[in-house]
């Protein structure tokens, strides 16, 4: 699904984010990218989505190319990824619905099609209720979990998620964890970056560390 | 091809809502767009109606046609009924060579000029007035003139007629020219007011952008808009051109009576509407497509 073979990221200030990071995530796995504040956990995220394209080596997503993209491409390629955001990144000019159903425009579903999927994905997350909602006044926990139902509304492959437990408090971050695993049971690709040690203790989901950019092993 | 078509109706929906939105910042817009617009769309109307005002003229240009000397009165009689056959013409008069010299010697206050004189050197003339003043019709008229038989020199004074004509190219061009300018401003008013809508919506661009929308997807609504702004602003310019052409209507009536002259005043026709609303939705939308294009590019360069 995602091959990294000697990828290297160096922003235009010249910090080098990644150095010389090759690593391999199968089709249908689930894994952690850990590392501290600064490692480059949210650099190798924007790589793998084509968000920023890497500077050095080659990164394969879906058997596309990452750096050798056409700007025109790259939309198509990110309707197949499930992307949720450190800060979120919700509309606050619209009610929860409406922020789930954005990607299906944007794909062009029918409008019939659009609610039906929408809503599915809004009771995944157990937001159902709060459809009509505007996520002003949602909680941090409920927040991002309409940003996980936005993400899996496409029924994407892969999801790719940035510290989605990142401020939230451990019950909350491990009902969010429940979560992940459920959606990599039913097949999807998950990479799931965090610094939240708890989270990762207690599965024997593979884990990926990183170091001041580099690859721990 | 459905979802194309969802796309489109949601995006000509959305550009309403964003007008009534802000519904007094929205009518400035189109009130100066309309403004700009009525410049050039009233200048030609008055263009327009100055060239049949001038076309409707009686013309005062005159052809004379001076006839060869050895020409008899079969040959007068012979070319005043090939006139008849020829089209422009509204009045012919025949001066004969002594009515002619008469009006010299009245005019020179030598009353016994023609005995002074071995014989008349006068030529028999006829003095033609054509029914237009307009040039290229003249210079036809005396051509057909001047393949007459007997007819030795043709003169028309055609210059009163060029200059209105140069007048009414000036004006023309002048109009292009007014057009143009303001098609320069009227794209950077769209522009500036897509470019505000964009502000306000910069956060839902950049999120879309995230979850795999097209430059396309993203572009629609706002090209749209400067569409539809631009084609109010060109409805906004009609109307006013429209309520300026009735203010006059009764002066022009008045005029025209006074001149007993069949000539009625002129607004726009339906071609040239559609052809203010559709170049004014153009005009818009390069607005818009300028500055949507700006912003995507700002956004790719910092995601
Ligand atoms: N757009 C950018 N321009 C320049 N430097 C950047 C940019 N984005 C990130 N960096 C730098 O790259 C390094 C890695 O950043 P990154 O966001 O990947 O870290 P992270 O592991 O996600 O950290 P955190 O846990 O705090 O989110 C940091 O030192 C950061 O300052
Ligand atoms: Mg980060």
């Amino acid at each position: 699904m995602i091959t990294l073979a000697h990828v290297s990221k160096r922003y235009p200030g010249g910090y080098e984010a990644l150095k010389d990071v090759s690593l391999d995530i199968a089709n249908g796995e689930m894994v952690f990218v850990t590392g501290h504040s600064g490692a480059g956990k949210s650099t190798l995220i924007k790589l793998i989505a084509a968000i920023e394209r890497p500077t050095g080596g080659t990164i394969t997503v879906n058997r596309q190319a990452i750096g050798k993209l056409r700007r025109g491409a790259v939309p198509y390629l990110r309707r197949n990824i499930g992307l949720i955001f450190q800060d979120h990144k919700l509309l606050f000019d619209r009610n929860v619905i409406q922020n789930v159903l954005l990607p299906l425009h944007i794909a062009g579903f029918n409008r019939h099609d659009a609610a039906a999927r929408a809503r599915a994905a809004l009771d995944k997350v157990g937001l159902l209720q709060r459809e009509k909602a505007h996520p002003v006044t949602l909680s941090g926990g409920e927040q991002q979990r309409l940003c996980i139902a936005r993400a899996i509304v496409s029924r994407p492959s892969l999801l790719l998620a940035d510290e989605p437990t990142g401020n939230l408090d451990s019950e909350y971050a491990s009902e969010i964890m429940v979560m992940f695993k459920a959606f990599n049971q039913a097949g999807t690709t998950v990479v799931i970056s965090t610094h939240d040690h708890s989270a990762i203790a207690a599965g024997n989901t593979r884990i990926i560390r990183l170091d001041h950019g580099s690859l721990q092993t | 091809m459905k979802a194309w078509l969802t796309h489109h109706r949601q995006a000509l929906i959305s550009s309403f809502a964003q007008l009534l939105k802000t519904p007094f910042a929205s009518l400035f817009t189109l009130l100066a767009i309309g403004v700009s617009l009525s410049l050039p769309a009233g200048l030609y109307l008055l263009l327009q109606n100055m060239t049949q005002i001038v076309g409707a003229l009686p013309a005062q240009t005159e052809i004379t046609v001076f006839m060869q000397n050895d020409a008899g009165a079969g040959d007068i009689s012979a070319f005043k009924s090939r006139l008849a056959h020829i089209a422009g013409i509204r009045d012919s008069r025949f001066v004969s060579r002594n009515t002619a010299l008469a009006a010299l010697s009245l005019q020179m206050g030598i009353p016994d000029l023609a005995s002074e004189l071995p014989e008349n050197p006068l030529p028999d003339a006829w003095v033609i007035v054509p029914s237009t003043a307009e040039p290229a019709t003249l210079k036809q008229l005396a051509a057909s003139l001047r393949t007459l038989p007997k007819v030795a020199l043709v003169q028309s004074d055609e210059q009163w007629a060029q200059r209105l004509q140069a007048l009414l190219a000036l004006g023309r061009y002048m109009f292009t020219l007014l057009a143009c300018i303001l098609a320069v401003a009227l794209i950077s008013i769209s522009g500036n007011t897509i470019r505000l809508q964009i502000l306000t919506r910069f956060d839902e661009i950049e999120v879309s952008r995230l979850i795999g929308a097209t430059s396309g997807y993203i572009r629609r609504p706002f090209l749209y808009f400067g569409a539809l702004q631009g084609m109010l602003g060109g409805l906004v310019a009609w109307l006013a051109v429209t309520i300026a052409t009735m203010q006059l209507e009764p002066y022009i009536h008045s005029l025209t009576q006074l001149y007993a002259s069949p000539f009625r005043l002129r607004t726009l026709s339906i071609e040239e509407i559609m052809i203010l609303l559709l170049g004014a939705s153009a005009i818009g939308w390069v607005g818009a497509y300028l500055a949507v294009g700006r912003t995507l590019a700002q956004i790719e360069k910092s995601p």
